[in-house]
């Protein structure tokens, strides 16, 4: 795992199209949706999860085996990727990893934050980003949200961190910690790009991605009809909004649905805009940037074989693979039928 | 250092040079081939070493195509017959 070097796209990506290979497809998701968690639970264990519900079998039970064998494995297939790469390759996977950190410390957080159990916590975290185990632990140990905020005072998201606190000292809401640490994800992640054709394509796409990002919270706050200001939810890098035009229309749906409806992304979430008109459903919408974002992946995989863009299909892949099953463990628990699942997948 | 160059290669063919010999441009070329095949090699090699480490199964697929490009020494040696 270097950081300098030449990179080793063919390695890497030949192990990730292998890996690719062993998701689910739609007839594995027919079968899921209409089987009992333990069903599931079994099916997994004859496929690529294997030896997480057999570790995890003895301790947990039903969904929540389900669940804890999904993050296991997440965690241990994009660990494997970070090993396995080399060089500038590394650091393009690994700027996109990070947001497993983001997610770690904002469930940490929470976690501090309403008193939860260490082991409580530590089920919940997916060790798949850059902090290591002995970072992990210390957050663990951390009993404060200073403590948190001091542990993480040499990472990038320190800094900001440091100011959010003060906020949240103030207001005893979480809201400004948790969009600090989405902020200095996304600040990270297209900074200093290297060029080349296919990092200008990576690059495309992870722009795509703060669009949607942008997109999908400005209709929340629109339809919340909340008191917030717009711009504080904000993330700078995408090329659809403005700080300035994201509050403008972030106050009324329909104009801010019209905005993305002529967009440059109006091909792909044309339909699920027109959804979103008819039936009054945020879901449909968040499907449709998902699927967008996946498809949009698996183009630029085809474009240029040998580059970071297979590797990035392949992580956006998994982890639509893990949210899907983790949404039909829980909607069979829950008691839904197998067409309302059905309703709630992605599923290229 | 393009003058430096052009003396160079004044001074070679002058002397009776060595690459204008007929034998001493094949091994030139065998040898080129050899380097051509050995970088292809090497992106077709780490490719196949992946895909095994997923599946061993692809062990004889990886093998063919990791020495495909073997062919073009093949084909460079007989300009080595010819001259």
């Amino acid at each position: 795992m270097s950081a300098a070097g030449s990179s080793n796209p063919e390695f890497v990506v030949a192990r990730v199209r292998a890996r690719r290979g062993q998701l689910y497809g739609d007839e594995e998701y027919r079968k899921l949706v209409r089987m009992t968690p333990a069903e599931i639970a079994r099916f997994m264990e004859e496929s690529s999860y294997e030896t997480e519900i057999n570790a995890l079998g003895s301790r947990h039970g039903g969904v929540d085996l389900i669940e804890y064998a999904l993050n296991a494995n997440l965690a241990k297939q994009f660990e494997g990727i970070l090993d396995w790469s080399e060089g500038a390759l590394y650091g393009l996977i690994a700027r996109y990893l990070r947001k497993f950190d983001a997610w770690n410390v904002k469930t940490v957080i929470r976690g501090v934050y309403t008193g939860a159990s260490q082991e409580a916590i530590e089920v919940d975290l997916i060790r798949a980003g850059e902090f290591d185990d002995r970072r992990i632990r210390r957050l663990l140990e951390a009993d404060s949200i200073e403590a948190v905020v001091e542990v993480l005072e040499d990472t990038i998201y320190g800094d900001p961190l440091r100011e959010a606190y003060a906020e949240f000292e103030e207001s005893d809401v979480l809201v400004p910690l948790e969009n600090a640490v989405d902020r200095a994800f996304y600040e990270r992640l297209l900074e200093n790009l290297p060029g080349g054709e296919p990092i200008r394509q990576y690059e495309a796409f992870l722009k795509a991605e703060v669009d949607f990002r942008n997109a999908t919270n400005a209709l929340r706050l629109a339809r919340s009809g909340a008191e917030i200001d717009p711009a504080e939810y904000f993330i700078e890098g995408g090329e659809l909004f403005t700080r300035d035009t994201l509050a403008r229309l972030a106050r009324n749906v329909d104009e801010l649905v019209e905005y993305i409806a002529e967009s440059q992304y109006a091909d792909e979430l044309g339909p699920a805009l027109r959804e979103l008109e008819e039936v009054d459903s945020l879901i449909a919408f968040e499907h449709a940037t998902d699927a967008a974002l996946l498809a949009y992946g698996d183009r630029l995989g085809t474009v240029h074989p040998v580059s970071v863009t297979p590797v990035i299909s392949y992580i956006l892949a998994k982890e639509r693979e893990v949210e899907n099953i983790r949404a039909i463990a829980r909607g069979k628990e829950a008691g839904l039928s197998a067409d309302d699942i059905e309703s709630e997948l992605v599923i290229t | 250092m393009l003058e430096a160059t052009n003396e160079l290669g004044n001074a070679v063919l002058s002397t009776g040079g060595t690459l204008t010999d007929p034998s001493a441009a094949a091994a030139l070329a065998v040898g080129l081939a050899a380097l051509g095949a050995g970088y292809a090699e090497r992106g077709i090699g780490s490719a196949a070493v992946g895909a095994m480490a997923e599946d061993d199964d692809l062990f004889v697929n990886g093998l063919i195509l990791t020495v495909l490009p073997e062919t073009i020494v093949i084909l460079a040696l007989v300009v080595v017959f010819i001259v």
